[in-house]
């Protein structure tokens, strides 16, 4: 187990340089002067843009300029933003909003995902497992950009039930209609998937035997159909998870929560190499960090695949 | 099933609370604000030239000189006279006695001389160091960097033209006469540091020390809002009614409006998307105000097909600007370069801007047409350029029937291939003042060189006459010498003018904001019901 656990973590350095690097290339190779997007139409006095460049190694060649980021990262030294922000103390206070968000996010899509998912599983074609059927089609085409607006206008501003934007009324409060949105739009895949594994659980002759077997329907359930049933649904949900760890741009936008997502959406448009690397290893970090998770968790479920 | 069940039970969870009572606050005179933009990382009006770090900034510090919102005319706030010398080159300026900074320290001609040697030093890389170059001696504190260098501090501190006479005097000698220096002094860039800051600027970023009507009223950490209570030690002109303040950062524009909809937001200003149907959004909630600016299609002037004026006067004339303008929303045609509340603005400026088809159609024709297609840049970052750009193309190709085709860019780029003059075809651009004179738009547009020069334009003729005003100590005589220059610049026409936008915002039933037509909203001095 430990093993497994180091031999992954060991393969994960690989993707990590390329990752990080193909991400710097990316940004790197964005059209236009990040200062310039800083300044706006003003001009900038030779000697202020002289500084700024020679104080964010915008002279070096890109893989210097990689070499440099990535070196601050690894020894913690992050900086200083562009705007002049306290990039250690940025995710200081960033990292809790986008975690808190994803968590209530993922509470509330597990919810409805698994509890529809099971549900209509077991009673398929039944007129329920049709309707929602039929809902999760509608909400899979519903676009965010326009939901998170239509949510925060019916819901916070003409009802009043949620606060409208901010982090002002703290957790849970500001956070539960952006994250009962995400929850919401994401619910529909993850309770197809549930469906359709669930269906094809039930069929098999492994359930068959079972039943045959003498077991009770109790123990049939839990023990045989739902572990089994679980495998690509663990799979689907630790890459969403980690999806959403590296921000949710829109969301955090929309619902001014001053989270990963703002400070990523608001690196991007400066050009910010730096701060989107840096954001991007974060991400990559628990992206590498819940699979392993989910991978252990494969062998809990499956005997199969146990690891050694 | 388990949707509509849980999202009942959340919703009687948090049922009670509504989200209203974050907002407006208990104060009866306390406003809340809201800034739609990225949080602020520090308060200092010397390193700050973006409209939200000059927004906080302008209740926490005051200029020297400001626009009286009811006269227009010129207002002494620190200062008590500012005066030029014969040549208007040597300005004598006097502080009124009695102001002090918040921490208690008086307020001095030191303050001012020592915070703008400060701001001068390129090493210190503050962005309104750019005011000072029309100072004597400044060359000496900003010499040249070498590629990829880091400027070093040089050895010379003080700019040779900045001399204190006294506590309360000091005098400014410029490069060559400027007869507008006096309105540039309203600009808040300027503010004075007390010592302590001027010290070790950094170690304040969070806790400025200004010498404005309001001061910080708590602790102002990363990410908070900015909280700011009314300061007693305010003695000049233009007190605001308010006693509290709180500017609330809501970087998403769409956001900040539907904030204020919800009744949390005193003041909030009306993002592009909203603009036609703000008024039914908030009925009586709302003012509008000719906004200080002006836009203009830009003509590059490195590019040999459009060298011939006629062309350009034909474009001109083959747009429809009162068309053009109720698709931008909230906007008037223009037809003239400078922006309509300045001293000196003629309306009819421009004698190439009345929408003609069959003169455009002749200029072209004499002219001898146009080779090739005519490209239309548009900012990709911004929500209406495409829009835009699609409409003037449009009257082009069918007034003109000349080829038409666009490109996308963001909007950085677009002003560095421009720079580079490497942009083919046509572009948007638009300029708002730093000061309050129509030499503030004839000179940094149309000068050879320009600092906001964005055709690259340059005639001799026009740099002449922008000099004589220059060097004219009579406002009337400068104004007309400026206008001289504006007829140039349109006889030439490196610049379309196509429209002055309006600027909306909305207002909570508790104030009235103060509404100008020298120096447009302003929720600062809002009075109180």
């Amino acid at each position: 187990m430990i093993r497994y656990i180091l031999r992954r973590v060991v393969a994960a350095i690989p993707i990590g340089v390329i990752v990080t690097l193909g991400v710097y290339a990316l940004v790197f190779a964005m059209p236009g002067d990040p200062l310039r997007e800083l300044a706006g139409d003003k001009p900038i006095p030779a000697a202020v843009l002289a500084a700024k460049r020679a104080q964010f190694h915008l002279d070096d060649p890109f893989i210097v300029q990689y070499l440099l980021s990535m070196k601050d990262i690894l020894t913690g030294n992050f900086g200083t933003t562009f705007a002049g922000a306290d990039i250690a103390d940025q995710l200081r206070l960033r990292i809790p909003v986008t975690l808190k968000l994803t968590l209530l996010a993922n509470v509330f899509q597990w919810t409805f995902g698994l509890l529809f998912g099971i549900y209509a599983g077991f009673k398929r074609n039944g007129w329920i497992d049709r309707s929602l059927l039929l809902a999760t089609l509608v909400l899979l085409a519903v676009p965010g950009l326009v939901a998170f607006f239509a949510a925060q206008f019916v819901f916070g501003v003409q009802l009043k039930w949620f606060p409208v934007s901010g982090v002002l009324d703290g957790f849970p409060t500001s956070y539960l209609l952006p994250s009962l949105v995400i929850g919401l739009l994401g619910f529909a895949g993850l309770a197809r998937l549930m469906r359709t594994s669930i269906v094809e659980t039930v069929n098999a002759d492994f359930v068959k035997t079972a039943r045959a077997k003498g077991l009770g329907e109790q123990r049939v359930l839990w023990r045989h159909i739902l572990p089994n049933a679980m495998l690509p649904v663990v799979t689907f949900l630790g890459l969403d998870l980690a999806g959403m760890f590296g921000g949710a741009i829109i969301t955090e936008s929309i619902f001014n929560l001053p989270g990963l997502g703002q400070f990523m959406f608001q690196a991007i448009k400066l050009k910010e190499g730096g701060v989107v690397v840096l954001l991007s290893t974060l991400a990559f970090l628990s992206f590498i960090l819940i699979n392993l998770l989910v991978d252990l968790l494969y062998g809990i479920l499956d005997p199969r695949v146990r690891h050694v | 099933m388990g949707v509509a069940l849980g999202l009942s039970l959340v919703l009687a969870s948090c049922g009670g609370k509504s989200g209203g009572d974050s907002g407006s606050g208990d104060g009866a005179k306390s406003v809340t604000i809201a800034i739609a933009a990225e949080p602020l990382e520090y308060i200092n009006p010397l390193n700050e030239n973006g409209s939200p770090g000059i927004q906080v900034a302008m209740a926490m510090f005051a200029p020297l000189v400001t626009t009286d919102p009811n006269s227009g005319k010129l207002l002494n706030v620190m200062a008590d006279s500012v005066t030029p010398d014969k040549t208007s080159q040597t300005w004598t300026i006097k502080l009124h006695p009695g102001n002090t900074f918040q921490n208690g320290q008086p307020l001095t001609a030191k303050d001012y001389v020592d915070s703008w040697n400060l701001t001068a030093q390129g090493s210190q890389a503050w962005k309104n160091n750019g005011f000072f170059s029309k100072i004597e001696g400044y060359e000496a504190l900003n010499p040249e960097t070498p590629e990829g260098a880091t400027p070093k501090p040089t050895s010379v501190k003080a700019l040779s033209g900045l001399k204190q006479v006294d506590d309360l005097t000091f005098t400014v000698k410029l490069k060559v006469p400027f007869s507008q220096f006096g309105l540039t002094l309203q600009y808040l860039g300027l503010a004075p540091l007390p010592e302590e800051i001027r010290k070790d600027p950094d170690a304040y970023k969070r806790k400025p020390i200004g010498n404005g009507p309001f001061k910080l009223a708590a602790d102002w950490n990363a990410g908070d809002d900015i909280k700011l209570a009314k300061w007693d030690g305010y003695k000049g002109p233009l007190v605001p009614e308010a006693s509290a303040i709180t500017y609330r950062f809501i970087p998403n524009a769409d956001t900040a409006y539907n904030e204020f909809l919800a009744g949390n937001l005193d003041f909030v200003d009306v993002p592009s998307t909203k603009v036609k149907t703000f008024k039914d959004d908030a009925p009586d909630k709302w003012v509008t105000s000719a906004s200080s600016g002006a836009n203009y299609l830009t003509i590059p002037a490195w590019d040999e097909r459009y060298k011939n004026p006629k062309i350009r006067h034909a474009i001109s004339m083959a747009i429809d600007r009162k068309a053009f303008a109720d698709l931008v929303g909230l906007s008037v045609p223009a037809k003239a370069l400078v922006s309509p509340d300045m001293d000196g603005y003629r309306a009819d400026a421009c004698k190439y801007c009345d929408f003609d088809v069959t003169k455009a159609k002749q200029l072209l024709a004499e002219a001898g047409g146009f080779s090739g297609p005519v490209n239309i840049n548009y900012s990709t970052t911004s929500a209406s350029g495409q829009v835009n750009a699609e409409a003037i193309g449009n009257m082009l190709r069918q007034n003109l029937g000349v080829e038409v085709k666009y490109t996308g860019k963001t909007g950085s780029e677009i002003t560095e291939l421009a720079d580079k003059r490497k942009l083919d075809g046509l572009r948007f651009s638009g300029w708002g003042h730093d000061y309050p004179s129509i030499e503030d738009y004839l000179t940094p547009m149309f000068k050879s060189n320009g600092d906001a020069n964005f055709a690259h334009y340059a005639n001799p003729a026009l740099d002449a006459v922008l000099a004589k005003g220059d060097a004219e100590p009579d406002p009337e005589k400068a104004i007309k010498l400026y206008q001289q220059a504006e007829d140039i610049a349109l006889a030439d026409m490196p610049l379309i003018p196509t429209f002055t936008k309006s600027n909306a915002s909305l207002h909570s039933d508790k104030i009235e904001p103060r509404v100008s037509k020298f120096v447009g909203v302003s929720a600062l001095w809002a009075t109180f019901k």
